[in-house]
C-alpha cells in the first residue's frame, strides 16, 4: 500500500517555487548536530528562523524536535555529556562560540516549556518579574512596567490585575501557562522557544494560547514545538519537518513555509507525515 | 545516635494498602494474631519505656520541679538538684553545633545535589552515610584525646588574639581543653551527617522543571540555588534542622567526654559545662535514692524535648512533600 | 476572548524598556556571575571540611590502632590494670569483644522477630493501632540512647531484680533497635509491587498466605538491610549499656552476668591516667569502627546488588 502512494506521489509533478519574499533572519542554524554521550540525537538541521514570524517544528516523537529547540538557548549545557555541534547564530553572533554569555543569550532567547512551571515559592507579580529580577534590575517602576505589559501581552493581565500577590499555584493550568509566557517576555527577547507548550492544556486553554501566538509574533519571533499537526498548520508560518532516520538519529527532512510543507511538500515523507500516515 | 533514619513511607501513594485486613470477611487467621500480639508487645514497650521513666521521676518532680528547672549546682547525695547547668549546657552546645552544622551541611548538599559529577554522588553519599555510622564513643575519644590538646594548643591563643573574645568565650587559662566549645564542634561533626542526608533528599526532589525555568530566564547557577531552589525547599530544610537539633540535644557520651562535666550555669563557650544527657550518664553510676529520681525527672526533660523536636520536624517533612505534590 | 482584540493595540508598539532592561543586565553581569562563583567555591569548600572530620579520624584511628590490634594478645587476654610496677600491662579486650556479641545476640533475638512482625502489620493495616504505632515508632527511633539505659536499669536491673548484667544491657539495646527494625520493615513490604500481592490474590490464595508466602519474601532485602542497620548501630550504642551491664571483668555469655562491651572499654580507658590504657583504646575504637563500618557497607552493597539483579 505504501509503495502504491508512493508512486502516487511521485506523478505528481512537484516545482519547488521560490520561497516568499523574506524579513530578515533572527536565528540562523547551520548544520546543527547534538550528541549526547557521542550517540547523535538530531543532526543536519539547517533552516533560518526569520524575524517576527512562528516557526514550527514537527516530526514524530524521538525526531529531536525538542533536543533541537533546548539547543537554541543553551539548556543543553547542563547535561553532561551533551555536545553541540554546527552553527546557531542569533543576529549574526554563534550563541556558542561567540561573543556572547550564556546567562546574556537566555534573556534574549526566552522559553515556555512543556508543563506550566510558575515558581510555586513566588506570587503572579514575582514570578512575572522574576527574569528583570535574575537580570538584577531593581527598580520598582521598571518591573512594575514590565509586569503589566508581559502579562497583557500573555492575555493575562485582565484576569490577575487584582491578586498579583496571589501565589502563581492558585491559577488554573492554562493560565499557569500563560503566566509562563509572560514571564519569558517580560525580559523582551528577541526569540522565543516553546517547547509544546499545550501539550498539558485543556482545548480551551490551549485555543487561547494558539490564538496569543498571532499578538505574540508582532513582538517577538516564535519557534515552537508541537506533537499536534493541526496546530502547526494553524499558529505557524513557517515549518521544519524532523523525522528519525535509521540510525535513529532525528534530521532535518524538510523546511519550508507551512503553506507549502502541508499542501506541497517536495519529499514525499513530509506529506506521510502531514497525511498522518505515520507518527 | 549514629545510623540516619529512613524517612518516612509516603503514606499518600499505598492507599489500598489496608485491603486484606478490612475485605468484607476479616481473615481472622493466627497469622493475623501474631502480628497483632507483637504489635501490642511493642506498644506495652513503647508504653514501659515512657512510663517507668515518668514514674521514677515522679518524686522529684512532686517536692522539687523548681529545683530542677531553676536551680544551680548538683549536691550529691543528699541534694538539692538544681537542673539549670544542664538546661542551659544543652541549649548552648546543640544550637551552636546546629548552627555550625546547618551552614556547612547545606553548602554540602548543595554541593552533592548540582555540583558533583553524577556518578560521584554515590560514593559521596556513602561517605557521608559512613560519617554517620561512626559510634558517638569514637566521636567523643577523638575530641577528648586529639582535639581538646588542640584547642589549648591552638585554638585558644588564636581566640583570645581577637578582641573581645575573651569576654566573648572566657578566658579559661591553663586547663585540658575541654570545654562547651569543643563539645559543640563534635556534635556539629555528629549531627552534621543527618542533617546532610535528609537536605540533600529535599534539594534533590525541587522538580528539574523549575531550575530550568530559572535557567532559561537568565539567572546564574547561584540565582538559580538561592532563588527557586531553596526557597521551595525551604519547609523540608527546616524540617531536616529540627531533626538535627533533636540529636544535638540527645547525644550522650561524645558529650560527656569532652563538655568537661561541670554543673555549673556557664555562659562563656571556652569554660566546661555539661549537658542533661551527658549528666545522666556520668552521675548515674553513683546516684541513690532522690538523686536518681532527679535524675529521671532530666530524662523526662530530654524525652520531652526530644519527642517535640522530632516531632515537629516530621510534621514539617511531610508538609514539604504536600507542597511538592503541588507543584 | 474579547479582551484579545482589544489588547492588540498596546502590544504593537515596539521595544522602549528593552534597551534599558539590557543596559541594566550587562552592566550587572559580571557581579552576578562572580557572586555566583564565590558561593559555588564556599559551597564545595564546605563539602570538603564535610569530609575532612572523617579523613582525619579514620587517620589517626588506623595510625594509632594498628599498632594495638596486631597483637593477638589483644583479642585472648583479660584486661589488666596497669600499676607503678607494670605501667604498660594492659592485657586484651576479650571480655568487651564476647561482650558486645553477646549483647547483640541477645538484644537481636528479642527485636528482630518483634520488629519485623510489627512493621509488616504496619504496612499491611491501616487501623487506629497502626496509626497510633507509626507516630511512636518514629519517635520512638530518635529517642536520646541514654533514656533506653533510664528504662531498663528502672524496669529490669531493679524492678525484675535482675541486677547489672547482659540481658539488661541487651535489653535497651532491644529498645533501640525495635523501632529501626519497624520502620525499615514496613517501608520494605510497602516497596512490594500491589501487582504481585494482587496476583497471588487473583489465583485465588488466602490474604495471610499472600502476605507470609509472596510479599514476606518479596521484602526481605530490605527487612534484612534495616536489622543489619539497626545491629550496627546498637553496636556502637555506649549511652544505654553504661547504666546497666556492670562492666564485668570476666569473659562470660550468661544473661546474668555482668558484661563488658566494646563502647564501654573506650569510654573508660579514654578516661584513664594511664598513658598504655590511652594508647590502647585506639586499638578498642578501631575495632568497633571497622565492625559498623564492615556492616554498614555490606547493607549497603547487599541493599544495591539485590536491587540491580531485579
Amino acid at each position: 500500500m505504501d509503495q502504491e502512494f508512493m508512486a502516487q506521489v511521485e506523478t505528481k509533478v512537484v516545482v519547488p517555487t521560490e520561497s516568499p519574499q523574506r524579513g530578515a533572519a533572527a536565528m540562523q542554524l547551520k548544520g546543527v548536530a547534538v550528541s549526547f554521550h557521542g550517540r547523535v540525537a538530531v543532526r543536519d538541521c539547517t533552516f533560518d528562523v526569520t524575524k517576527n514570524r512562528v516557526t514550527s517544528l514537527i516530526g514524530p516523537s524521538g525526531s529531536g524536535k525538542t533536543t533541537l529547540l533546548r539547543a537554541l538557548n543553551r539548556l543543553h549545557d547542563l547535561t553532561p555529556g551533551a555536545k553541540v555541534a554546527g552553527q546557531i547564530l542569533l543576529e549574526g553572533t554563534d550563541i556558542y562560540r561567540g561573543d556572547i554569555t550564556v546567562t546574556e543569550l537566555r534573556t534574549r532567547v526566552g522559553m515556555v516549556f512543556q508543563r506550566p512551571n510558575p515558581f510555586p515559592t513566588m506570587s503572579i507579580y514575582e514570578n512575572a518579574v522574576s527574569g528583570l529580577r535574575f537580570n538584577g534590575v531593581k527598580k520598582k517602576s521598571i518591573l512594575d512596567e514590565a509586569a503589566e505589559t508581559s502579562l497583557k501581552s500573555a492575555a493575562l493581565w485582565d484576569s490577575v490585575q487584582s491578586r498579583l500577590k496571589v501565589a502563581a499555584s492558585n491559577l488554573s493550568g492554562g493560565e499557569q501557562q500563560r503566566l509562563c509566557i509572560a514571564r519569558a517576555l517580560a525580559m523582551d527577547p528577541e526569540v522565543l522557544l516553546m517547547d509544546e507548550p499545550t501539550s498539558a492544556l485543556d482545548p480551551i486553554a490551549t485555543l487561547k494560547i494558539e490564538e496569543l501566538m498571532t499578538e505574540l509574533k508582532k513582538r517577538v519571533t516564535v519557534i515552537i514545538v508541537t506533537h499536534n499537526m493541526q496546530q502547526a498548520a494553524r499558529i505557524s508560518d513557517d515549518c521544519a519537518f524532523l523525522l528519525m532516520g535509521e540510525d535513529r538519529a532525528g534530521e532535518l527532512i524538510e523546511f519550508d513555509t507551512t503553506e507549502k510543507i502541508f499542501n506541497n511538500p517536495i519529499d514525499p515523507r513530509t506529506l506521510d507525515y502531514t497525511l498522518g500516515r505515520f507518527g | 545516635m549514629s545510623i540516619v533514619i529512613p524517612p518516612p513511607p509516603d503514606f499518600t501513594t499505598h492507599e489500598g494498602g489496608g485491603a486484606e485486613f478490612n475485605s468484607a470477611t476479616p481473615s481472622r487467621t493466627w497469622y493475623h494474631y501474631v502480628l497483632i500480639l507483637a504489635s501490642i508487645v511493642f506498644a506495652a514497650v513503647s508504653v514501659g519505656f515512657i512510663g517507668t521513666i515518668l514514674w521514677n521521676a515522679l518524686p522529684d518532680f512532686e517536692h522539687h520541679t523548681g529545683t530542677l528547672l531553676g536551680g544551680n549546682g548538683w549536691q550529691s547525695p543528699a541534694g538539692p538538684f538544681g537542673g539549670l547547668a544542664m538546661i542551659v549546657g544543652t541549649l548552648e552546645t546543640s544550637v551552636v553545633a546546629l548552627v555550625i552544622a546547618v551552614v556547612i551541611g547545606l553548602g554540602t548538599s548543595i554541593s552533592i545535589v548540582f555540583l558533583l559529577p553524577r556518578r560521584f554522588r554515590n560514593v559521596v553519599a556513602t561517605l557521608v552515610e559512613l560519617l554517620a555510622a561512626v559510634p558517638s564513643v569514637v566521636y567523643g575519644l577523638w575530641g577528648f584525646l586529639v582535639l581538646a590538646p588542640w584547642m589549648l594548643k591552638t585554638v585558644i591563643p588564636w581566640l583570645n588574639s581577637w578582641p573581645f573574645a575573651k569576654e566573648l568565650f572566657g578566658n579559661p587559662g591553663q586547663q585540658d581543653g575541654q570545654s562547651l566549645l569543643l563539645a559543640s564542634i563534635v556534635l556539629a561533626v555528629m549531627i552534621l551527617p543527618t542533617f546532610v542526608a535528609i537536605s540533600r533528599e529535599v534539594i534533590s526532589v525541587v522538580p528539574n522543571d523549575l531550575i530550568e525555568a530559572s535557567l532559561s530566564l537568565g539567572a546564574t547557577r547561584w540565582q538559580m540555588i538561592r532563588e527557586v531552589v531553596l526557597p521551595t525547599a525551604k519547609i523540608g530544610l527546616f524540617g531536616a534542622t529540627f531533626l538535627a537539633l533533636a540529636r544535638a540535644t540527645g547525644e550522650t557520651v561524645a558529650v560527656a567526654l569532652i563538655a568537661g562535666g561541670v554543673a555549673n550555669v556557664q555562659y562563656h563557650l571556652l569554660y566546661p559545662g555539661t549537658s542533661i544527657a551527658s549528666w545522666i550518664a556520668t552521675e548515674f553510676g553513683e546516684a541513690q535514692g532522690n538523686e536518681i529520681s532527679a535524675l529521671m525527672a532530666l530524662g523526662v526533660l530530654l524525652m520531652l524535648v526530644n519527642f517535640g523536636l522530632s516531632l515537629i520536624s516530621r510534621w514539617l517533612v511531610s508538609r514539604q512533600r504536600k507542597v511538592l505534590a503541588v507543584v | 476572548m474579547s479582551d484579545m482584540t482589544e489588547l492588540a493595540e498596546p502590544v504593537e508598539t515596539g521595544h522602549q524598556m528593552r534597551d534599558e532592561i539590557r543596559s541594566i543586565s550587562d552592566r550587572s553581569r559580571a557581579r552576578r556571575q562572580v557572586r555566583s562563583r564565590i558561593m559555588v567555591v564556599l559551597c564545595a569548600i564546605a563539602l570538603s571540611v564535610t569530609a575532612v572530620p572523617l579523613v582525619l579520624l579514620l587517620f589517626q584511628l588506623f595510625n594509632r590502632g594498628l599498632p594495638v590490634v596486631l597483637h593477638t594478645g589483644f583479642y585472648t587476654q583479660l584486661p589488666q590494670t596497669p600499676s607503678l610496677i607494670a605501667p604498660n600491662a594492659t592485657g586484651g579486650v576479650s571480655n568487651a569483644i564476647l561482650g558486645t556479641l553477646v549483647l547483640t545476640l541477645y538484644a537481636s533475638v528479642m527485636a528482630i522477630p518483634v520488629g519485623v512482625l510489627v512493621g509488616v502489620y504496619l504496612a499491611e493495616s491501616d487501623s487506629k493501632l497502626a496509626a497510633t504505632l507509626r507516630v511512636i515508632s518514629q519517635t520512638m527511633a530518635g529517642a536520646p540512647s541514654i533514656l533506653m539505659g533510664l528504662f531498663a536499669f528502672s524496669f529490669v536491673v531493679r524492678d525484675l531484680h535482675v541486677g547489672f548484667s547482659a540481658i539488661a544491657g541487651s535489653f535497651a539495646l532491644a529498645v533501640l533497635m525495635l523501632p529501626v527494625i519497624v520502620i525499615s520493615s514496613e517501608i520494605a513490604v510497602r516497596g512490594v509491587p500491589h501487582t504481585l500481592r494482587e496476583a497471588g490474590l487473583a489465583l485465588g490464595a488466602k490474604p495471610h498466605k499472600v502476605s507470609m508466602k509472596i510479599v514476606l519474601p518479596a521484602a526481605m532485602t530490605g527487612i534484612v538491610t534495616g536489622i543489619i542497620l539497626a545491629i550496627s548501630r546498637a553496636i556502637g550504642e555506649t549511652a544505654p549499656v553504661l547504666l546497666v551491664i556492670g562492666g564485668g571483668y570476666i569473659n562470660s555469655w550468661k544473661p546474668l552476668d555482668p558484661v563488658s562491651a566494646l563502647p564501654l572499654s573506650i569510654y573508660e580507658n579514654a578516661k584513664s591516667e594511664w598513658p598504655s590504657l590511652r594508647t590502647e583504646v585506639w586499638g578498642i575504637a578501631l575495632v568497633l569502627v571497622v565492625f559498623v563500618f564492615v556492616l554498614s557497607l555490606s547493607a549497603r552493597i547487599w541493599a544495591s546488588r539485590k536491587q540491580q539483579a531485579r
